[in-house]
């Protein structure tokens, strides 16, 4: 197996494996309003980070060996290669920035250079495609460059790996044989109580996040407030109620009073006016 | 001593449950059934793509019914309700927008899907059905991102929707139709949010959780591809059981989805803009980032004008549904080995690559118009 085939197998489901663990470190402290990627937030999420990844590297290094490579790696291996590879990608990968940052710069400043002198000669390109145009100029380099260098990265890491492999033990057996063998070694046969074991960490996190995460929004937008109006609550005294209710009543009666006077003078015979028109019986549809 | 045997043997009160669960409903013979699983050439991290998306469905279920205990769909109510689940619902700004951004985790992890089966081969026969289905489920996702982005009633959502209403006005006889049928009136106003309520969390659930019913049935039917590399018997010599290796990389991979979500809802929760009014203001309409590359394609001059516009908005992604939906009908070669089908490959790339360009070129296109 080549080195950056061997490299890329063993970094990528390491990654994979100890993503999850870091995430749900990082999660906890966000909710606990500590920024993961700045100050304290960043040490903490760092240095919890070497204990998973020397578990998960020495966990899938030896699966990738057995499954791949039918062979057995040497005991410690996690810890070794997980040193190898700090001390060789603390050189590589700020090289890495350096290199990609330098060739980005060179490829934008040669990109403006490219569509100022078209602009100028030639005609003005509409705003929509001077962007597309732009990025794709500058983009496409920086993209190879950063391909390149993260082709070396592998192929480094997989040489590594490479030396852990020539000082494994070769396993006898068919890729089935091995699998099993490997899955009896790590995994408990009981899958009810894996699974549930899973769900009952799954459960204490789920409390831990409820129990950590602000109640109401850490983040109101700073231009649209959000109004609040307090509600004022009205105070119910039962001996009030019933005052204003028998005040309430006492003016209807009077007012009811008045009107029957008003009325009992609007019933005086009025001899100029004309006799009500009799209303005649509907007749009925029957 | 027998005596002493006996309890030993006697069930606890959870074995009791169990034994009398799986009296009636054979609750040993599913569980053996679904985690013992043989899975074609091993277990693969790709495979994980369709149960994260059943996974992040259930959740977007569960957190949406939450959101309507508070959310009131109308013009007058929408945009303080929502206020409202933001300020003054205890753990509403979460439940909100862990909503909000796992909607687009679930365009990202169809985009993902729909790419694995693509490069895999695994529509060719005699999974061509189970492809046309899950072309039918993209559309379902691309439609719960259209009408839930209306719902919060500010600025951008109004905007986004006349955007999105107009290049559906624009379709051929049936565009009016569905412009008018969705508006319910000429401007967006009480009856395109009732209907788009309606068909967000009536219409479209339904229609989802029938089709993903009916791909899962398709897709058990016809069995897994399994990988595109290997002779029959290389993968058959590698086939293992969905537990433990593939059951822990979907638990991985749905933790992972699940904390990256969550992550984003605390990092970035939802914030609404000014309430929407018919008048934009300084703001610059645009669609949800996903529909961000067909908006800054429609700005090329190319699509210019009304005939462009057609053929922008709908002409070319129309044709291009309509030839994912023909592929497996027109590639029916049983190769499916990727990098043996060159074309295929090169299609990916350039239409991932030109998903990319646009969407970044529309992002720098905001401080252009700002």
């Amino acid at each position: 197996m080549s080195n950056v085939k061997l490299g890329l197998l063993v970094f990528w489901t390491t990654f994979w494996t100890g993503f999850p663990i870091k995430m749900v470190i990082a999660l906890l402290l966000l909710t606990a309003h500590i920024h993961p990627w700045d100050g304290i937030g960043l040490e903490a999420l760092l240095l919890l980070s070497i204990p998973i990844d020397i578990w998960a590297l020495g966990l899938c290094a030896r699966t990738v060996f057995l499954e791949r490579l039918s062979v057995d790696s040497p005991k410690g291996m996690g810890l070794r290669l997980w040193a190898q590879w700090a001390v060789f990608s603390v050189i590589y990968l700020p090289l890495l920035f350096l290199i990609v940052g330098g060739a980005k710069a060179l490829a934008k400043s040669a990109t403006e250079a490219t569509v100022h002198f078209v602009e100028e000669s030639f005609m003005v390109i509409p705003v929509a495609e001077k962007i597309t145009i732009e990025l794709l100029m500058w983009a496409t380099p920086t993209t190879l460059v950063l391909i390149a260098m993260l082709y070396g990265w592998m192929f480094g890491l997989g040489a590594l790996a490479q030396r852990q492999v020539r000082v494994s033990t070769p396993v006898d057996g068919s890729f089935q044989d091995i699998v099993c063998q490997w899955d009896v070694l790590r995994i408990p046969k009981d899958q009810p109580l894996l699974l549930t074991a899973f769900t009952g960490v799954g459960v204490v996190l789920v409390f831990l996040f409820w129990g950590l995460i602000p109640v109401s929004t850490p983040h109101p937008h700073e231009e649209y407030e959000f109004i609040h109006v307090d509600k004022v609550e009205k105070k119910i005294v039962p001996k009030d109620v019933i005052k204003s209710a028998e005040k309430v009543l006492a003016r209807a009666e009077a007012t009811i009073k008045e009107l029957g006077k008003k009325n009992s003078g609007d019933d005086k015979p009025k001899d100029d006016k004309k006799p009500a028109a009799k209303v005649e019986p509907k007749p009925s549809p029957q | 001593m027998s005596g002493q045997q006996n309890s030993v043997n006697e069930p606890n009160a959870f074995e009791k449950v169990v034994d009398f669960v799986d009296e009636r409903v054979g609750l040993k013979t599913i569980q053996a059934k679904m985690l013992n699983e043989p899975v074609p050439g091993g277990s693969r991290w790709a495979y994980a793509f369709g149960s994260v998306l059943l996974f992040i469905f259930i959740l977007q279920v569960v957190t949406g019914i939450l959101l309507m205990f508070y959310y009131v769909p109308s013009t007058d109510h929408a945009y303080a309700s929502t206020q409202y689940i933001i300020h003054e619902v205890d753990y509403g700004w979460f439940l909100l927008s862990y909503h909000f951004w796992g909607s687009s985790a679930m365009v990202v992890m169809v985009f993902a899907h729909m790419s694995q089966v693509f490069l895999w081969g695994a529509y060719k026969k005699p999974r061509e059905l189970v492809w046309l289905v899950g072309l039918a489920l993209f559309g379902i996702v691309m439609a719960f991102g259209f009408t839930g982005y209306l719902l919060p009633w500010d600025q951008r959502a109004f905007w986004a929707t006349v955007v999105g209403v107009e290049i559906m006005d624009k379709t051929p006889l049936i565009g009016d139709f569905m412009a008018r049928f969705l508006k319910g009136g000429p401007t967006p106003g009480q009856m395109t949010i009732s209907r788009f309520f309606v068909i967000h969390v009536m219409v479209l659930p339904g229609a989802l959780m029938g089709l993903a019913g009916l791909h899962i049935f398709l897709f058990r039917k016809a069995g897994p591809a399994g990988p595109f590399r290997g002779t029959p018997e290389q993968i058959k010599a590698k086939t293992d059981y969905f537990f433990p290796r593939q059951i822990w990389k979907d638990i991985v991979a749905m933790a992972s989805v699940f904390l990256i979500i969550c992550s984003l809802a605390l990092i970035e929760p939802v914030v609404l803009l000014e309430e929407a009014t018919p008048d934009p203001g300084d703001y610059h309409p645009e669609p949800e980032w996903y529909f961000l590359f067909l908006f800054q394609l429609l700005r090329l001059k190319i699509f210019g004008g009304e005939l462009g516009q057609l053929m922008g908005a709908l002409v070319l992604p129309g044709a291009f549904m309509a030839l994912l939906a023909a592929l497996p009908f027109i590639d029916t070669s049983p190769e499916r080995n990727i990098f043996k089908r060159p074309a295929s490959l090169i299609g990916w790339i350039l239409v991932m690559l030109m998903i990319l360009v646009f969407t970044v070129s529309a992002i720098i296109n905001r401080d252009f118009l700002d």
